[in-house]
């Protein structure tokens, strides 16, 4: 029975302090299929796969590969199985070219001299290129990491699986950083792989990704295993009330629009890095009172640049930046919060937060010098707590140690929740989302971003960036589209489909400026 | 949570008080080991113990000499303490705001040779010169450490190197200008202090005794008491904080990052500077050429030792004075060398550097524990 | 001008040996401010070795001098164990732990040194005594004008330091185990993933650095005063740190640096004397090397980058 399956895992569970990450998981996996675990974030799925790649190790149940049983206790004996992993993250070292880092740990050698072992990145150049070719996995294996866009990056990860040999692929949320045409590119190369003999895990929470291409699929829910289905027979609805565990609807209650005044009015930015290459090149666009102007784009396109400037983190700015009719571009990052801006930063837990202190000492973080947080040079920290704990019930923050807990104990969700508390709490009339539900439930999404449309209900005006492009679809009262550091396209969000904004992402149509 | 059965883990398992019980710990291991050391080179640790305690007058010793008691032993320990409580402080406000001052001694050296050679060899009267040169320590210290703050915050030179080189521009410069104008022929350092000057009174007589009287204990207490109301009141102490745990967050908070830099420095330098005065114009009386002071670098251990907190900072100096200051009386009486008491520092030291250790090792085992129940219960 | 560069590289070479080693570390992403204490217990097992040793050996014997080195190079590395062990094991701050490290060891070898010299040697002593460590000159090289002094007087282990130098650039960049190191300071879960072990990488690039160290320790144990003694504890491991942040965190520019300060130093004092000044003025000329590295990285250090891993505990469990 077993020899039909190149994968079974059986009876796994793995706890971590305070939570049963999976519980009794069963599945089975056919050689040469696509097989797609579908949940929601914290579902349990990666979980699961870091058990099978020997990232971790389950606490109970057995795993058999080929028909044996086998004992996974590393990455090293996952690819000896043949097992590969692209992980969500991407395991690539920064300042490695793409060949140095496809062969890190199985170095090919050279003698030089006859003697001296000396890594040989020539010949296997070569390789690389030959694969990259039949999969159609374009990338330069000379160009460093640090220069590569995201796409080329998640290449560089399936050639290092390929590179070793892999017979079990599995993409860990592999479409999350994508375009739409990207994705579509990334879903052919994974038929492809299908094609070339490969056995495929692909674990998304995207339902559509999973009916293009997946022959089958587990459902997993809370840690449990809730079904396994065979994709073509059955709907996307389904499915998705299977990996929800309730009706789930997706749509957000939107009023029509009032456009107010202009809040935010940016003309002819230019920003330059600290390499003095510019990200960002004469973009301009406004924003109204009552509007979510949210920008679209493909991860590292200038969009999170445009944001630092307005709130004032980036050097090397030039253009105007008008807020309420003020040009403030001279002006620094603490005056322009006084003035109304909020900022909620991308990277919540390296800028929003400052993990090592407590929660209180965060929700203050824009405020502690104000009465009544502060008189003269003295800080009060009763006034600290006071606050923190309305924030906390206001915002329904949850946390165990309330607002004296370390903010690193707490879960992404929640720290994400007080950071869009302090932010709403500041009450200006704009107000910075960059990427604010990624990495968070479907629960939590969805909360975050009817705050988001309550904020615009309320007359603020809304700059949004984020990378998921149904984020932007369902938020968005206009869209502007960004890529390569320039603005290609804005237009009303009724205007503009999926597939168009998909277009504009990647540079493909570019409109005659303005 | 359920209590563990071993009684170890259930003390060290209690996080109100690990801050105390973890140091606590980490130095009876290190006692347990220099226990073992003392056997092994044949001579009793008791005795020993004992002897160290003697020397640094907290306990009495069979027999004093005349004018000398328990009391003079402590006050000469507590003169040995003052500029060591002073350097440890300036390592942790440096340490709150991120940076790592390796360069207390340089800057030790540099407010203690000015504020001698300007008041040290004037002519003016006690109740004017004490004050003037704490102020004057202070604000020597305070342009040193300035200085290196600067260089960070507008070079982005590392304060690493900038106060390991300033260091040892200071202790040349000053060697030469000690050499070459202010030296005593006999010693081979600069002439004493007027006695006007000097931080620490001596020959204080009261009843029999003869003692030193280092009235800048108070000072120093007292600063450590503000160091600690700093961090934790005031508007400045929250902002250095933010920048010592997350640069980026501080700067996207609206703190001013370089000014905060500058300003840990300046603070920190100036604690330095109160260090180099009570050690070069109040424990001693002269500075002695082409040489830094241990306990800049010391305090860098004392500081991380009481876990950089000022009460804490307290405790740890008290307990490395006290060991160093009664070494040469152990050496003398148990004929354990006197090295032995730095070997001991230096396994505290090693001991409670291993602090994150037991207590994550600690908190695994009641995790585990926890984790087991809670299933039981399911 | 001579003497400049026969002084200079004399001193130069073996803060540069002690610079690698700390970029073995750093680069591996564990933060080395041990260095200062690790090459005094390399000098201290060499110098310790020597002592014991003399009677069997003819005096000043190449063949002592050099195992004196070996034996350095050993206890610079076992004693370095106890830095990896403190922050890779006990995931103690890398920081603190480099502090204690030369804390610790500045009291080890002054207690050892008394201690065996006084129960072994029944003579009361804080010093282990070397034999003279003859420079010596080749004779054709070194008649070419300037460079000739490169080959002039010259100690030995300057000739066994560049060679280590050139191995320890060949095993940084081009073997495997270079490519491995460098990544563990630079991304540690990839390095993890590719199935290295990266506590165990880091544990040898630990390894390293006290081996280098000991090696440079027992160089200045030579040159300076030939004998062992708590005076080897004068700050060159603080200055190797200085050297290799200002080469930021690369051999060959952290060569440069070190170059440059051994010059700057020599020729110094090389000024002092040609001007008969008095000797109190040499004390003003041993600041110009100081003065003008910190001037250096007034121009150099803005676009320093430290390894990006640096100082970060490696906990395979953290995702």
């Amino acid at each position: 029975m077993s020899e039909s399956y190149i994968i079974e895992m059986r009876n796994i569970t793995k706890r971590f302090p305070g939570i049963v990450a999976n519980s009794d998981v069963t599945i089975r996996i056919k050689k040469g299929e696509i097989f797609a675990i579908l949940g929601e974030n914290g579902a349990g799925k990666s979980t699961l796969m870091s058990m099978l790649f020997g990232m971790i190790e389950p606490d109970s149940g057995e795993i058999f590969v080929r028909g044996n049983k086998v004992a996974i206790t590393s990455p090293n004996e996952a690819v000896k199985l043949d097992i590969g992993m692209v992980h969500q993250h991407f395991k690539l070292i920064e300042n490695y070219t793409v060949t140095e880092n496809i062969i890190l740990g199985i170095e090919p050698i050279k003698r030089l001299l006859g003697v001296f072992p000396v890594v040989d990145t020539k010949t296997t150049s070569k390789k690389i290129l030959e694969l990259s070719k039949k999969y159609g996995l374009e990338v330069d294996p000379s160009s460093k990491i640090e220069n590569l866009k995201v796409y080329a990056r998640q290449r560089v990860e399936i050639l290092k699986m390929l590179y070793r040999e892999a017979e079990i692929l599995i993409f860990d949320e592999p479409t999350a950083v994508l375009t739409p045409q990207e994705i579509e590119y990334l879903l052919d190369i994974i038929r492809k792989l299908q094609e070339g003999g490969k056995t495929i895990i692909l674990i998304t929470h995207k339902l559509e990704e999973i009916k293009k291409v997946a022959d089958r699929c587990a459902i997993l829910n809370r840690g449990k295993l809730i079904s396994v289905l065979d994709v073509a027979s059955t709907s996307t609805n389904q499915m998705a009330n299977l990996m929800v565990g309730r009706e789930l609807s997706l749509e957000i209650n939107k009023p029509e629009a009032h456009f107010g005044k202009t809040v935010l009015e940016v003309n002819n930015l230019t920003i330059r890095n600290s390499e003095r290459f510019k990200v960002v090149n004469d973009v301009s666009f406004k924003v109204r009172e009552g509007e979510i102007f949210a920008i679209a784009g493909v991860s590292g396109n200038g969009q999170v640049e445009v944001a630092d400037a307005i709130a004032g983190l980036s050097e090397h700015v030039k253009g105007e930046i008008k807020f309420l009719g003020e040009n403030i571009s001279g002006i620094k990052v603490r005056k322009r919060n006084e003035k109304g801006i909020s900022y909620i930063p991308e990277d919540r837990q390296q800028v929003g937060l400052i993990l090592d202190f407590s929660l209180a000492e965060n929700l203050v973080l824009k405020k502690y010098f104000k009465q009544p947080f502060c008189n003269g040079a003295l800080i009060d920290r009763r006034e600290f707590s006071s606050y923190a704990k309305r924030l906390i019930e206001e915002y329904d923050i949850r946390v165990a140690g309330g607002e004296n807990a370390l903010t690193r104990s707490m879960s992404g969700g929640n720290q994400q929740k007080a950071i869009i508390a302090r932010e709403i709490d500041i009450d200006g009339s704009l107000m910075i989302f960059v990427q604010p539900t990624r990495g968070l439930d479907v629960g939590a999404i969805m909360s975050i971003r009817e705050k988001i449309i309550e904020e615009r209900n309320k007359g603020k005006a809304i700059l949004l960036i984020s990378l998921e492009l149904d984020e932007v679809l369902s938020c968005a009262d206009t869209i502007g589209v960004m890529y390569n550091g320039e603005m290609q396209k804005i237009a009303p969000a009724h205007e503009m489909t999926e597939g168009e904004v998909g277009e504009y992402m990647m540079g493909v149509k570019k409109n005659e400026k303005k | 949570m359920k209590k563990s059965k071993n009684p170890l883990i259930r003390i060290l398992g209690n996080k109100k008080w690990q801050f105390i019980t973890i140091p606590v710990f980490a130095f009876l291991c290190s006692i347990i080991a220099i226990t073992l050391i003392i056997l092994l080179i044949g001579k009793n640790p008791g005795v020993a113990f004992h002897s160290l305690l003697q020397g640094s007058g907290i306990l009495p010793k069979p027999k004093y000499a005349a004018h000398k008691g328990i009391i003079t032993d402590f006050l000469e320990m507590l003169d040995m303490l003052t500029p060591m409580i002073f350097a440890a402080l300036a390592v942790a406000v440096a340490f709150r705001a991120g940076l790592f001052n390796i360069g207390v001694s340089g800057q030790m050296l540099a407010a203690g040779f000015l504020t001698t050679i300007t008041i040290g060899y004037s002519s003016l009267n006690a109740g004017l010169a004490k004050p003037l040169c704490l102020i004057m320590g202070a604000a020597v210290g305070a342009l040193a450490g300035c200085l290196i703050g600067f260089l960070k915050y507008k070079f982005n030179i590392n304060e690493v190197v900038s106060s390991i080189m300033l260091n040892y521009i200071f202790q040349y410069i000053i060697s030469y200008f000690i050499n070459t104008r202010y030296v005593d022929p006999v010693s081979r350092q600069s002439r004493d202090v007027s006695a006007t000057a000097r931080l620490t009174l001596q020959n204080v007589s009261a009843g029999d005794y003869k003692m030193k009287l280092p009235i800048c204990i108070i000072i120093a207490v007292f600063a450590a008491v503000f160091v600690w109301f700093f961090f934790k009141k005031t508007r400045q102490g929250y902002e250095f904080h933010a920048v010592g745990r997350n640069v980026t967050a501080s700067k996207y908070a609206g703190i001013k990052v370089g000014k905060t830099i500058v300003l840990a420095m300046t603070f920190s330098g100036a604690l330095a500077g109160l260090s180099g005065v009570t050690y070069y114009m109040g424990y001693f009386s002269s500075i002695q050429p082409n040489t830094l002071a241990s306990t800049g670098f010391d305090s860098i251990a004392v500081s991380l030792l009481g876990n950089s907190h000022p009460i804490g900072i307290l405790a740890s100096s008290f307990l490395i004075t006290v060991l160093s200051k009664g070494s040469t009386y152990m050496s003398s009486t148990a004929g354990v060398r006197y090295e032995v008491a730095s070997l001991i520092i230096g396994m505290i030291l090693l001991f409670s550097a291993c602090g994150a250790y037991i207590r994550n090792t600690v908190d695994r085992y009641t995790k585990e524990k926890g984790a087991e129940n809670g299933n039981n219960n399911n | 001008m001579e003497t400049i560069i026969i002084d200079g590289l004399s001193f130069a070479l073996p803060i540069m040996i002690i610079a690698v080693g700390g970029i073995y570390s750093e680069r591996s992403g564990i933060t080395n401010l041990a260095l200062e204490g690790l090459l005094g217990f390399g000098a201290f097992s060499g110098g310790l070795f020597v002592a014991l040793m003399s009677g069997y050996f003819a005096p000043a014997s190449p063949t002592l001098i050099w195992l004196s080195f070996l034996i350095a190079m050993i206890g610079g590395a076992i004693y370095s164990m106890l830095h990896a062990l403190l922050c890779i094991k006990f995931q103690a701050n890398q920081v603190i732990s480099g502090v204690v490290i030369n804390i610790l060891s500045v009291a080890i070898t002054g207690f050892l040194t008394s201690q065996i010299n006084t129960s072994v040697f029944g003579k009361p002593s804080d010093k282990f005594v070397l034999s003279v460590f003859q420079r010596i000159t080749i004779p054709g090289l070194s008649k070419i004008p300037v460079i000739g002094a490169v080959f002039k007087d010259f100690y030995p282990f300057e000739v066994l330091i560049i060679v280590l130098i050139i191995i320890c650039w060949y095993i940084l960049y081009c073997t495997p185990f270079g490519m491995h190191l460098r990544a563990c300071g630079d991304n540690p879960q990839a390095v993890d993933t590719a199935g290295i072990n990266v506590n165990k990488v880091r544990f040898i690039a630990v390894l390293f650095s006290g081996a280098l160290s000991g090696i440079g320790g027992m160089c200045f144990a030579y040159s300076i005063s030939t004998n062992f003694s708590p005076a080897v504890y004068m700050g060159a491991g603080y200055l190797a740190i200085s050297a290799l942040i200002f080469g930021n965190w690369k051999i060959m520019p952290t060569f440069l640096a070190c170059l440059i300060f051994g010059f700057a130093r020599s020729g110094a004092y090389q000024v002092v004397k040609y001007m008969k000044l008095s000797s109190s003025f040499s004390d003003l000329a041993m600041t110009i090397p100081y003065i003008l590295t910190l001037l250096l990285l007034v121009f150099f250090s803005k676009n320093n980058r430290a390894p990006r891993a640096l100082g970060e505990i490696y906990d395979k469990g953290k995702r």
